[in-house]
């Protein structure tokens, strides 16, 4: 018995971060990564704020599951993201006020994200508290990682810089690098997702 | 009938409260701790520009209004003078607010004792092309510094020129017109007008 919960708690874990990554393998909650993928630093924030708000949101839906009427599901679900989210941007503002304002309306708008109200309709609503808080950070860091990942490509083309240290020496300080300033647009975003999104399919593949 | 409307909604009620005050308690720890980021925020970009000063006072409890380009009215928030240490006046800073390309341009607009020179501005907030309009946020960004030392009067844009030459031509960023333009704008609307409603209070 001990050993089928490990099992399937480590299968949680790891479905999260690649079987059914968030971005890559779901394609949820994509207006945070198009949108604040133009720095590692913001993205980090993001994955940050995601991570703290699902976990909170999987423990209060995962004590409350049996106690949710079909009706009002969607809305106490909506209602415990809202406050958790709110909870994030206040500290943020507090903590982090240059993050705040560099990522603006974009952590309001977690409650929107349909990772988070995925999670707690597929798997906190159904399952215990543990296996929803593994599930949580497992979906967390995989939504971090993905964004991570898509930030450190557009950062490194668009400024030649990763998290302020440099690794393109850019013309603009006498380099060689012209920084490539579509990657910092929205344009760079879609190009750079799609084309990570044609990796991962790759390996997918190759896998099967 | 109540009795089956609380059966269904009971949870919502209950989680509403509990919810509302939690989310009271971190409103009532964390907003000091906000309004004091942003002051700070204010006096940090401000005392960049204002060499020397220690803090930064609120002139006056009376909000000073003043006319938008359009002809709305508009509140100058947080007019304050720098004085340093011996309570001198070192110069004058006050927020700006304008729309740019893709939201509103907010600005620290800082100018000497004498309201004669600008001494710069800073960016409190604003949401420009990255690459392009966000360049204002960049204080060492050569269209940035072209505004220290510019006479305090109406400004004016040209898309050529030399950024060295300190005068009231403000040369653009190339590629962000736009925004360069509503910098200048937010310029000629604050300067001229909190010039006047300073001399009006006789503080200048």
């Amino acid at each position: 018995m001990a050993s089928d919960k490990k099992i399937s708690l480590g299968n949680t874990f790891f479905a999260g971060i690649w079987k059914e990554n968030p971005v890559f393998a779901l394609l949820l909650g994509m207006c945070p990564t198009l949108a604040v993928t133009t720095t590692v630093g913001a993205a980090l924030t993001m994955g940050a704020s995601v991570i703290f708000v699902l976990i909170c949101s999987n423990i209060v839906i995962s004590m409350m599951r049996n106690l949710l009427k079909p009706h009002l599901r969607i809305l106490m679900f909506t209602l415990t993201i809202s406050t958790f989210v709110t909870i994030a941007d206040l500290s943020l503002k507090a903590f982090l006020p240059d993050m705040s304002t560099k990522l603006g309306p974009f952590i309001p708008l977690i409650i929107v994200n349909c990772l988070i109200i995925c999670r707690a309709e597929a798997c906190a609503s159904k399952n215990g508290i543990v296996i929803s808080i593994v599930d949580a950070i497992g979906n967390g860091l995989g939504f971090t990682l993905a964004l991570s990942i898509l930030a450190a490509i557009r950062e490194l083309l668009s400024t030649g810089e990763i998290l302020g240290f440099t690794i393109l020496a850019n013309t603009e300080t006498g380099g060689w690098y012209t920084p490539w300033a579509g990657m910092a647009m929205p344009v760079g975003a879609f190009v750079t997702l799609g084309l990570l999104l044609g990796v991962v399919n790759l390996i997918n593949k190759k896998k099967a | 009938m109540i009795k089956n409307f609380i059966e269904k909604s009971w949870l919502l009620i209950v989680a509403s409260l509990v919810f509302g005050l939690l989310l009271a308690g971190t409103n009532e720890k964390l907003g000091p701790m906000i309004k004091k980021q942003q002051a700070l925020k204010f006096s940090k970009l401000a005392g960049n520009m204002i060499e020397g000063a220690d803090k930064f006072e609120i002139v006056s409890e009376e909000p000073v209004k003043i006319k938008s380009a359009k002809g709305k009215d508009i509140e100058v928030k947080s007019l304050k003078k720098g004085v340093d240490k011996d309570g001198k006046i070192l110069g004058w800073a006050f927020e700006a607010v304008g729309s740019g390309f893709a939201d509103k341009i907010k600005l620290v607009i800082a100018v000497d004792a004498k309201f004669e020179t600008i001494k710069g501005f800073g960016v409190l907030l604003s949401n420009e092309t990255p690459g392009f309009g966000d360049k204002i946020g960049k204080p060492d960004h050569k269209f940035v510094t072209q505004f220290a030392g510019t006479p305090a009067e109406d400004l004016t844009l040209s898309k050529i020129g030399d950024y060295g030459k300190v005068d009231t031509e403000i040369v653009a960023i190339s590629g962000a017109t736009i925004t360069s333009n509503a910098v200048v704008s937010i310029f000629n609307t604050y300067i001229g007008q909190v010039k006047a409603a300073l001399k009006e209070k006789g503080l200048l």
